[in-house]
């Protein structure tokens, strides 16, 4: 999920809007950059494609939907295996609608609001397993056998352990079978229903993931959290009125209809989730991109937003798929939410994503749509194919995706990714430079959704902080070379469920071990980076003064009278704070016009930069490249010898007083 | 010289005399307001590097984001305190505007006989200001009551009346501020054309009959001029977004405050064209 829908999008929205406004107060001149090719298909050498993973959990699901009363009927049976290396005596099931039961589950109960929409449930939501049994065993109900809330918790009946009648040996497999109904709440997040409208997801009782050593990687539903479960294959019926129309994970490989009422069949395979919507004004698009039917289903009246999503798609879609590996499933489909089910929007499913923005959203040069889609296109990957656990490692996806979405609308639109028109520009990679730079201290990027002290640190370190460390070692080492390194990764664990660790090997091999402490530090260790110049030096050279003792005898130099001196040494001492070491380059103007360019390798505190030459240094300038995204503060980065003037600024400041006294004088 | 040449001189400079004068006074007056902020984003440093301050308007506004995220203490109270000083200097603005309507109406006296009288007239003025201030509030007030009220009534429907209708009632609403803007206008012309001193009261009264007698001429006439204004501006936003060049030089920030300039000028010359229009609306309903 997103910072598009709630509070980083609106802080962002709203830092953008500051930053234009300011922009547009000085009224910018001149136009942004032309947009920048995609990315060249210059025959990198990539690992081999993993096609489908080992399939742990398989689910086929039948479900009815009550559109007067939320509620799903539902009948499921799940394959599993047990593929971990031991016996298994119990199993963890993750009933994740429960954390709309009350005001005291884990989800609901922080009265801060603590969740990414920070809104209360209205009508609440749960869901009641009504039978567990095992196909071709005795018919016995393992469910009354169940634990009655989630571990440690009594409050809580997201995460529940269910006994096995006997040891399920490893590599043993068998079939469960549940009924179950749902009460949907009215929208919190994702979830639930607004009027006719329904999205439905975390909706059906999933197993936690088996971790390869026999441990459920079980959890309770945090309002910071999201998911992690084994891939498998979907076979799931949708019966709904036939008023309606359907968006869901997969492909619909059936329908037939029967008084008023619709049976859809969708097929998914190789996912590890399922998620569907249902709402009898939903309009519709469909396109092939790049091999994949696509899907868009938008409500009346945005056909602007349907078509400035498809067209993210046309270009992210095969961006991605050049950048971390093919798309491997054939359909995708988008789903853009009426405005008063805002909640639902910004959020990815395999095969599913969601959208969101009022029917305006592509007026005026913002890119809203565009940075919603092309994030939560991005999560097909970072999330649907490289399954890591969003619950422990969640800047695993969120964060790589944040760098992929920027990366991705930077090839698009180059400077203006974020915003252009009226002759202004803001790019993704200074807005998560901008919420995140000076929080690297505040708290790791590298832990639990949950261990965050509010969502508001989540957001500006899993997402805008990761963005920015990873575009900062883009810039340091070559775009070219750290995406290729990027793509190496997404290709060698797709389908896998990877961890930091297997990051850090990659960048490892692809890199070098000064990238990979660099990425520790600042990821798992709150590690900062500042460089800074104090001062400059210039001063005359002239012939040394003084009593020396040579081979001649002693000889008594006196000072050269003062003239108009021919050359100079300069002198800048560069400094750097923080643990962070990146190499970086020091740009000096000489008073002649004289460019240097210098480089350290940001080891050791200070770097001296002397100099001796016919013409005084006349400023210095760290980064000049701003490479270094990371750097808390750019504005100790520059010394001059000349005065600070600001001619544009004093320009374009006077004419907006002019104006504004123009509008609201008399 | 002729007595006509010379009436068709004074017709031709007194105009231009008054726009220079609300030019040069919005100007000194923008100046003053806008230092503040000025010297608010010199003070974060991030106007001190060799780049000085061009490295604000940069594509992708890294640094100016930056600035907003180091100065954002300064900044926000630079920018109240301009806002507050811009709200003064609109108060002292109708000292000017009372001189331009001054040459306007009466050729022939020196500036400081009319600067004498537009003291004069400046607590009168200042009465016709508040009260104006207060009428266009309570029209937006109205406007914008009027869009809540109707709420519940546009629920239903689909997502683009729902945005429209309380935009397009606010909209509404400041026209409505603009057209009463345009009678207080008349109001001010009546004051200044009049030997006899009269009231402020006796000049809106006044400005209103001449509202209910020619609404169109007013209309006509205080739009148009807003609508010059407005194309003043966009065609300067235009100008400057396709022919400045990004680079950071000198001759960019002088084609950019000519520019800008010209727009200004020419925004003014559309308020004194209305401010002469003014004059005779209230000549004629007298």
């Amino acid at each position: 999920m997103r910072r598009v829908t709630h509070d980083l999008l609106l802080g962002g929205v709203f830092s953008a809007l500051c930053g234009l406004l300011l922009n547009a107060l000085l009224l910018t001149t001149g136009s942004t950059k032309a947009p920048l090719p995609a990315a060249k298909n210059a025959e990198p050498v990539w690992p081999p494609l993993v096609e489908s993973p080992p399939k742990v959990a398989s689910y086929t699901i039948e479900a009815k939907l009550d559109t007067e009363r939320h509620r799903i009927t539902g009948r499921e049976t799940i394959h599993f295996i047990n593929r971990s290396n031991t016996a298994l005596n119990e199993l963890w099931f993750h009933l994740y609608l429960n954390a709309f039961k009350n005001d005291k589950t884990l989800f609901l109960r922080s009265p801060f609001g603590a969740g990414r929409s920070g809104d209360k449930a209205k009508e609440y939501g749960y869901v009641d397993v009504k039978r567990l049994t095992i196909r071709g065993a005795d018919g016995q109900d393992l469910w009354v056998n169940r634990d009655r809330h989630s571990p440690n918790d009594p409050e809580d009946e997201t995460d529940i352990r269910v006994p096995l009648p006997s040891s399920l040996e490893s590599g043993s497999e068998l079939d469960l079978e549940l009924e179950f109904e749902d009460q949907l709440p009215e929208l919190v997040e994702r979830t639930g229903f607004v009027g006719s409208y329904h999205f439905i997801g975390q909706w059906f009782p999933k197993l936690a993931r088996l971790e390869p050593n026999g441990t459920f990687a079980h959890f309770s539903f945090h309002a910071q959290s999201e998911f992690y479960a084994d891939f498998g294959d979907y076979d799931v019926s949708l019966d709904v009125p036939s008023t309606f129309r359907v968006g869901a994970t997969g492909s619909r490989i059936r329908e037939t209809q029967d008084k008023g009422r619709t049976q859809l069949g969708y097929r998914a395979a190789n996912v590890h989730d399922f998620a569907w919507t249902a709402w009898d004004r939903f309009e519709t698009r469909s396109e092939r991109v790049a091999g994949t039917e696509v899907r868009v289903l938008y409500p009346p009246h945005h056909e602007q937003n349907a078509e400035a999503e498809l067209a993210s798609v046309r270009f992210a879609l095969p961006h991605f798929n050049a950048r971390y590996g093919p798309y491997p499933y054939p359909t995708l489909t988008l789903v853009h939410p009426p405005e008063n089910a805002a909640n639902s929007g910004g959020m990815e499913y395999p095969q599913l994503i969601t959208t969101g923005g009022p029917w305006y959203s592509t007026y005026g040069g913002a890119r809203f749509i565009d940075v919603v889609t092309t994030h939560e296109l991005g999560h097909q990957w970072f999330y649907g194919l490289l399954a890591s656990n969003e619950h422990t490692e969640p800047f695993l996806d969120e964060g790589f995706n944040s760098y992929a979405e920027a990366e991705a609308l930077e090839a698009r639109y180059g400077n203006a990714s974020v915003f252009g028109g009226f002759g202004l520009s803001a790019s993704s990679t200074a807005l998560n430079r901008l919420f995140s730079a000076a929080r690297g201290e505040d708290e790791k990027i590298a832990q639990g959704a949950a261990d965050f002290a509010t969502f508001r640190s989540l957001g500006a370190l899993v997402y805008s902080r990761t963005a920015t460390v990873l575009s900062t070692l883009a810039r340091v080492y070559g775009r070219e070379r750290f995406n290729h390194a990027l793509g190496v990764y997404a290709r060698k664990f797709r389908f896998q469920h990877p961890t930091q660790a297997d990051f850090l090997n990659v960048m490892q091999t692809e890199l070098d071990s000064r990238a990979v402490t660099a990425l520790t530090r600042a990821l798992s260790e709150r590690a900062t980076v500042d460089y800074l110049v104090r001062e400059i030096s210039n001063a005359p050279v002239s012939a040394p003064a003084g009593v020396f003792d040579g081979p001649g005898g002693r000889e008594q130099k006196k000072p050269e009278a003062p003239h108009e001196a021919t050359e100079y040494t300069s002198r800048v001492v560069v400094y750097r704070h923080g643990t962070l070491e990146l190499p970086v380059d020091i740009e000096l103007r000489f008073e002649d016009g004289t460019l240097q360019l210098r480089h350290w390798d940001g080891s050791g505190f200070t770097f001296n930069v002397d100099n001796v030459g016919p013409s005084k240094l006349a400023s210095v300038y760290v980064d000049p490249e701003q490479r270094i995204l990371l750097d808390d503060d750019r504005s100790n980065n520059w010394l001059t010898t000349r005065s600070n003037s600001a001619p544009r600024v004093s320009e374009r400041a006077l004419y907006a007083a002019q104006v504004l006294l123009g509008a609201f004088g008399p | 010289m002729t007595d006509k040449a010379e009436n068709r001189l004074d017709r031709l400079s007194m105009p231009a005399a008054a726009g220079v004068l609300l030019w040069i006074s919005r100007t000194v007056f923008g100046l003053l307001a806008s230092y503040p902020l000025v010297l608010a984003i010199r003070a974060t440093s991030m106007t001190a590097g060799p780049d000085g301050d061009a490295v604000l308007f940069q594509p992708g506004s890294l640094l100016l984001l930056e600035l907003l995220r180091l100065g954002a203490p300064w900044l926000g109270s630079a920018a109240e305190f301009a806002l507050l000083s811009l709200a003064l200097f609109a108060v002292l603005e109708l000292i000017p505007l009372s001189m331009a309507l001054d040459l306007l109406a009466v050729p022939g006296r020196t500036l400081l006989e009319r600067l004498a009288r537009a003291l004069r007239l400046f607590p009168k003025f200042f009465v016709l200001g508040v009260i104006g201030l207060l009428v266009q509030a309570a029209l937006l007030l109205v406007a914008s009551l009027l869009g809540s009220a109707l709420k519940p009534a546009f629920a239903s429907a689909d997502e683009r009346l729902q945005t429209i209708a309380p935009l397009a009632l606010l909209g509404l609403g400041l026209l409505a501020c603009a057209w009463f803007g345009a009678v207080l206008d008349i109001a001010r012309a009546t004051l200044v054309r009049h030997v006899a001193p009269s009231g402020s009261r006796v000049a809106l009264a006044q400005a209103l009959d001449c509202l209910r007698q020619q609404p169109l001429r007013v209309l006509l006439g205080s739009y148009s001029s807003m609508v010059g204004s407005a194309l003043a501006f966009l065609t300067a936003c235009w100008l400057l977004a396709r022919f400045v060049p990004l680079e950071p030089s000198g001759a960019a920030v002088a084609l950019t405050f000519a520019v800008h300039q010209l727009a200004t000028l020419f925004a003014i010359t559309w308020r004194v064209r209305w401010l002469g229009s003014a004059l005779e609306l209230s000549d004629e309903s007298d």
